[in-house]
């Protein structure tokens, strides 16, 4: 199921999202304006780089332990099954303005950040013993949302941001184990492809 | 029904109970406020409020009411009464951290009743932490750290707290064991600006610390770099490679390192240049070390901007330099051994292992040559360190070389002079010294050029030999330490040779000692002469096995038993010392010490007594005493040898033998003086020296006084009643003495009147000229010897008892008794009386005559009283029977008679005149 959500809802939804969560939360009142609990850093952007490079360096060796995770047929099979063809990823225009980059990396990540969490929770059925690849799923999504914050901080200190529409991926909690995994891989593989497109942006 | 029936009941029991209790608990008041926690310092009030229902019941109103704190009454001064009901205390400056305040009435004017309590707990709001900071160690969550300030005596709780600026995260309280840092729940985020800081609250107050804001990854402590790596170069002896894995956060972070090294032996650490390191990296390349050296390595990394913290070191890795050559010849000298090939020496070449420095690998093997003047180079390869060859007395020139993997290290020469050389040039101005625990050694050089100094040392002692070290020091020192394993508080032996390209010099030598102590033993201290006010004491020098250092000084302790002890110091030179002014005939306690730099050490204590009398002082008093003495003997000789006549005369007359006397000789009408010499003819074959003659002129008067006669008649009588009886010797010859004397027969009364005294007496039984004795006649003797046995016998007692018993109508026994007893007197003046009757017709004789009597009474005065004593502790002593007491007695009485014979010889020689031929 494919859910769409514009305008600040989903803001809000991020700024409140946890990592792990199976779904994104629901939509909450938005408050429009840009109000942060202190002052953000001047140095966002050089934070912003550096976590796209941390999630950059990182997003490889997240794949291949994912799928290396799932057992065959996923390693031999890579092509077929965790080639990167998730086709409601959000787009990213690595020659747009600094505002609009930060938008889709908005949106990126919050599509990312709910993407992971539904792998995470399902890996922790599917692979419970995978604690290696947990602990990395987990780190990634902290990083994630840490760049959120870095991003939102920056949208609404620089840009005035309040709101950015988001678009979610598709929920896996109904789906067979091997669609749950290939979906899963299918989307590593696509975090891994459009994360060295993005920290190059950047 | 029937259960239902008892629930009732038991509920309404249970309900009345409780109502009664709580009648009897309810209290007649209440204080507000109920619970109040009181800053420290600060003032406060309570109230108590008092029920109606308990005034009425005690009849009491608020101003009965009184404060106690603590069991102690609050003054009055601190109350108001606010109403009816209600009472107040109030307290300034609360410095009581915990109170019990209570409220109390007195009911009846006399009974105190306790309304209600409350406790009243003090403490202080808490300060506002400082220094928050914070830390991330890799792969850890982050923790937080504080100072919280004052002590509040309260319960106080600090709370973490952390925010991003668009997210908050859930607080971190302190665990009751660490109130001052607390490690967040969630894993931090690197790259997102958290801002930290503290709430600490208690029941006074909150308070929040300054807000840090901060990025994690610049409080990030990385993981040290790890599986540390080192490999060597055979191309490059002296550089090691180092590898090693980062810690993850390289992926994202920058690092920078720092790389240390040592070598194996040593515990100092040297680093590598930090600019050298500044990058991330996982190897790099330690330049300039030296070879075939054995080093170890460690390293760390931090963030590459600084911020943040450094790591832990990583584990050590070690390596070794790869070899080459050594670098420096090694110590070269040589020893001369006596050789018993003549025209040939012994020598023994040695040299010192080169260290792991300079030798630069491992040593194969010594190359040595020989080279004799003008002759040719001998090769020898030698695996030891020393070698020895027997060569000629000429000079010698000797090269060794050292040899490892790599190849060889330059020569080091030695001139071995020839025989007959005389070695000159010393050092000069040669010391030596401890410094920094070790032993320095420095010298003046020569003028002369030097090749090089060998020292050499060896440990004095009196046990074991001198065994010696050595070392070589360049030609250009003159100053250096000993490199050997030295010892503490023992004596070295210092020799420095300077070596010319000739030959050797003169070796110079001094002790010295790495550090001294006090001497482990004392020096033995002894007298070696004591005199009447001073000792000569005597002691050995220390061996130098316990001197433990230079003996500077000596200190000789000596007292009395009872006096206060007195030190002296001598110089360590010396091994004796006089101690004077000692007082004579005393016992002195003496020890000594000796001391080094370091301390001293006392020896034995030894005694001495200082005699009572100097030296020849008990000489200067004898002799002079001996020569006196013997010069008054000899002055009391030579006068005795000079009135040997007189003394002769009146000690040992000469008594006639009356067996020898010619009674026809006697010739009343002989003159007396002029015929003398013709008595002496007569008597030629005694030895008379005086003969005292009275002589009484008959011409004048022929006949005798009749009083005379009568005396003459009684002695004839007297004679003839003791003839026969015989008298002892000494003390019986008191009355036998006087016998011959007194009883003068008609054969020889004129004999025995020509001898003035008697001391002994023998009754002689044969006959005059071997005729039989019609009466008994008595012999004169100079015998001292005691009486016999057989003049002692009882008969003869029993004679003298007779004579005695018969004695009581002479006039002769009360003679014999006043010379023989002191205590009768009377008869001897009669007899004096009668003497001087006699001796009236010649006063000049007579006056001669008392002075003999006077001379010879003095001794036998002695004499007599002895035996009185004799005799009385004879009769004290002795459990005696009657029968022998009374042998004593009788002897005693005999004594007693015979030793006033002496004085018996007085009136013989009146009676001589007495008994003037008729």
């Amino acid at each position: 199921m494919k859910v769409l959500a514009a305008g600040v809802v989903p803001l809000l939804l991020v700024l409140h999202w946890k990592h792990g969560a199976g779904t994104p939360l629901p939509i909450t009142p938005v408050n429009a304006t840009c109000a942060t609990r202190h002052p953000c850093h001047s140095n966002l952007m050089n934070q912003i780089r550096n976590q796209l490079a941390q999630l950059n360096g990182s997003a490889n060796a997240l794949f291949i332990l994912y799928y290396t995770a799932q057992g065959e047929p996923f390693p031999n099979n890579l092509d077929k099954l965790c080639g990167p063809n998730v086709t409601d990823f959000p787009p990213f225009h690595a020659n747009g303005t600094e505002k609009t980059r930060l938008v889709e990396l908005y949106r990126i990540i919050a599509y990312l950040g709910a993407s992971l969490g539904n792998i995470t929770r399902d890996q922790k059925v599917l692979n419970p013993n995978a604690l290696s690849l947990h602990s990395k799923l987990n780190a990634t999504a902290d990083i994630l949302r840490g760049l959120l914050s870095n991003v939102l901080c920056r949208l609404c200190n620089k840009y005035h941001v309040a709101h950015v529409d988001v678009a979610y991926g598709p929920d896996t909690s109904g789906k067979d184990v091997f669609q749950k995994k290939k979906l899963g891989c299918q989307l590593l593989g696509k975090y891994k492809q459009v994360i060295a497109v993005v920290a190059q942006a950047f | 029904m029937l259960t239902l029936q008892t629930w009732i009941v038991h509920v309404l029991f249970i309900f009345f109970t409780t109502e009664s209790v709580g009648e009897l608990l309810e209290p007649c008041g209440y204080i507000k406020p109920e619970s109040p926690v009181v800053q420290l310092g600060s003032n406060f009030t309570a109230v108590c409020v008092l029920k109606e229902k308990c005034m009425d019941y005690f009849h009491v109103n608020a101003s009965y009411i009184f404060w106690k704190t603590n069991h102690l009454t609050v003054p009055k001064e601190q109350y108001t009464t606010i109403n009816k009901t209600a009472s107040s205390v109030t307290f300034t400056d609360t410095s009581s951290l915990n109170t019990q305040l209570t409220c109390n009435i007195r009911t009846f004017g006399q009974i105190d009743q306790n309304v209600y309590g409350i406790r009243i707990i003090s403490g202080l709001p808490p300060e506002k932490p400082k220094n928050l900071s914070c830390i991330v160690n890799e792969g850890k969550k982050m923790m937080c750290q504080w100072d919280p300030g004052r002590e509040t005596y309260l319960e106080t709780n600090f709370t973490l707290k952390s925010e991003w600026a668009t997210e908050k995260f859930a607080d971190c309280k302190t665990k009751r064991d660490t109130p001052t840092s607390c490690t967040v729940d969630y894993s931090p985020v690197y790259f997102v600006n958290t801002e930290v800081w503290v709430e600490a609250e208690n029941a006074l107050g909150k308070v929040t610390s300054d807000h840090i804001n901060f990025d994690p990854v610049d409080k990030v402590k990385p993981n040290p770099p790890h599986n540390l790596s080192v490999s060597n170069s055979e191309e490059l002896s002296s550089i090691l490679k180092l590898t090693w894995i980062n810690s993850s956060i390289q992926d994202f972070i920058r690092l920078k390192y720092n790389i240390q090294y040592r070598t194996r032996d040593s515990s100092v650490w040297n680093q590598i240049p930090p600019e050298d390191t500044a990058s991330t990296r996982s190897s790099f390349t330690v330049q300039d070390l030296k070879p075939f050296t054995e080093y170890v390595f460690r390293i760390r990394c931090m963030k590459e901007d600084g911020k943040g913290f450094w790591s832990d070191w990583s584990e050590e890795a070690s390596g070794i330099t790869y070899e080459d050559r050594p670098s420096k010849a090694p110590s070269f000298w040589y020893k001369i051994e006596p050789s018993h090939t003549h025209g040939y020496r012994s020598v023994q070449l040695i040299w010192k292992t080169l260290p792991p420095f300079e030798a630069n690998g491992k040593i194969l093997d010594y190359e040595v040559t020989l080279t004799r003047w003008k002759s040719r180079l001998q090769n020898y390869t030698v695996n030891e360190t020393k070698w020895t060859v027997n060569i000629t007395n000429d000079r010698y020139i000797a090269t060794l070389t050292v040899r490892n993997l790599v190849g060889k290290s330059d020569a080091a020469v030695l001139t071995i002079p020839a025989y007959d050389f005389k070695a000159t040039r010393p050092v000069r101005d040669l010391k030596a010294f401890p410094k920094d625990n070790m032993l320095w050694v420095e010298w003046t050089a020569p003028n002369e050029s030097v090749n090089k100094y060998i020292l050499e040392w060896c440990v004095l002692s009196d046990k074991s030999p001198c065994i010696p070290d050595w070392q070589q020091e360049d030609g250009l020192v003159h100053r250096t330490y000993l490199r050997g394993n030295l010892a503490e508080s023992k004596c070295y032996l210092i020799t420095v040779t300077p070596v010319f390209a000739d030959g050797p010099g003169s070796p110079e030598s001094i002790k010295a000692y790495l550090k001294q102590a006090p001497p482990s033993k004392g020096p033995t201290v002894r007298t070696k002469k004591v005199g009447k006010n001073e000792a000569v004491l005597e002691w050995d020098q220390l061996p130098v096995d316990v001197q433990n250092g230079f003996i500077r000084n000596y200190t000789i302790f000596y007292r009395t038993i009872i006096g206060n002890e007195t030190a002296v110091n001598v110089d360590s030179s010396h091994t004796e010392y006089t101690l004077s002014s000692l007082t004579s005939d005393t016992l002195y306690m003496v020890r000594m010490a000796a001391y080094t730099d370091e301390g001293g050490k006392d020896g034995p204590e030894f005694t001495f007594t200082t005699p009572k009398f100097a030296q020849g002082e008990i000489e200067a008093i004898v002799v002079p005493v001996c020569l006196a003495f013997l010069l008054t003997t000899l002055l009391g000789v030579l006068f005795c040898f000079n009135k040997r006549d007189l003394i002769k005369k009146h000690i040992w007359p000469n008594v006639p033998d009356p067996s020898k006397s010619h009674i026809a000789q006697w010739s009343p009408h002989t003159p007396p003086r002029h015929n003398f010499n013709s008595k002496d003819q007569m008597y030629s074959d005694g030895n008379f020296t005086d003969v005292s003659v009275v002589e009484i002129e008959a011409a004048n008067d022929k006949k005798p006084f009749p009083e005379d006669l009568k005396s003459l008649d009684l002695f004839k009588k007297e004679k003839i009643s003791t003839e026969g009886h015989s008298s002892g010797i000494g003390g019986s010859s008191c009355m036998s003495s006087s016998r011959p004397s007194i009883s003068s027969s008609d054969e020889n009364e004129s004999a025995q009147n020509t001898s003035g005294t008697v001391q002994y007496s023998t009754v002689v039984h044969s006959g005059y000229r071997h005729q039989v004795p019609s009466v008994q006649v008595f012999s004169r003797s100079e015998s001292t010897q005691p009486l016999l046995d057989s003049e002692e016998r009882p008969e003869d007692l029993q004679l003298v008892e007779n004579t005695e018993s018969s004695a009581g109508s002479f006039p002769r026994q009360q003679y014999f008794k006043q010379n023989c007893s002191q205590r009768d007197t009377s008869p001897d003046i009669s007899h004096f009386e009668r003497s001087k009757q006699v001796s009236s017709v010649n006063e000049e004789d007579f006056v001669r005559l008392k002075q003999q009597m006077s001379d010879i009474s003095k001794p036998f005065e002695a004499g007599q009283m002895k035996m009185f004593q004799e005799i009385s502790v004879a009769d004290a002593f002795g459990p005696h029977t009657d029968g022998l007491v009374e042998g004593f007695e009788t002897v005693g009485m005999e004594a007693a008679v015979d030793e006033g014979m002496p004085k018996s010889y007085l009136p013989q020689t009146v009676r001589r005149g007495g008994y003037m031929p008729q």
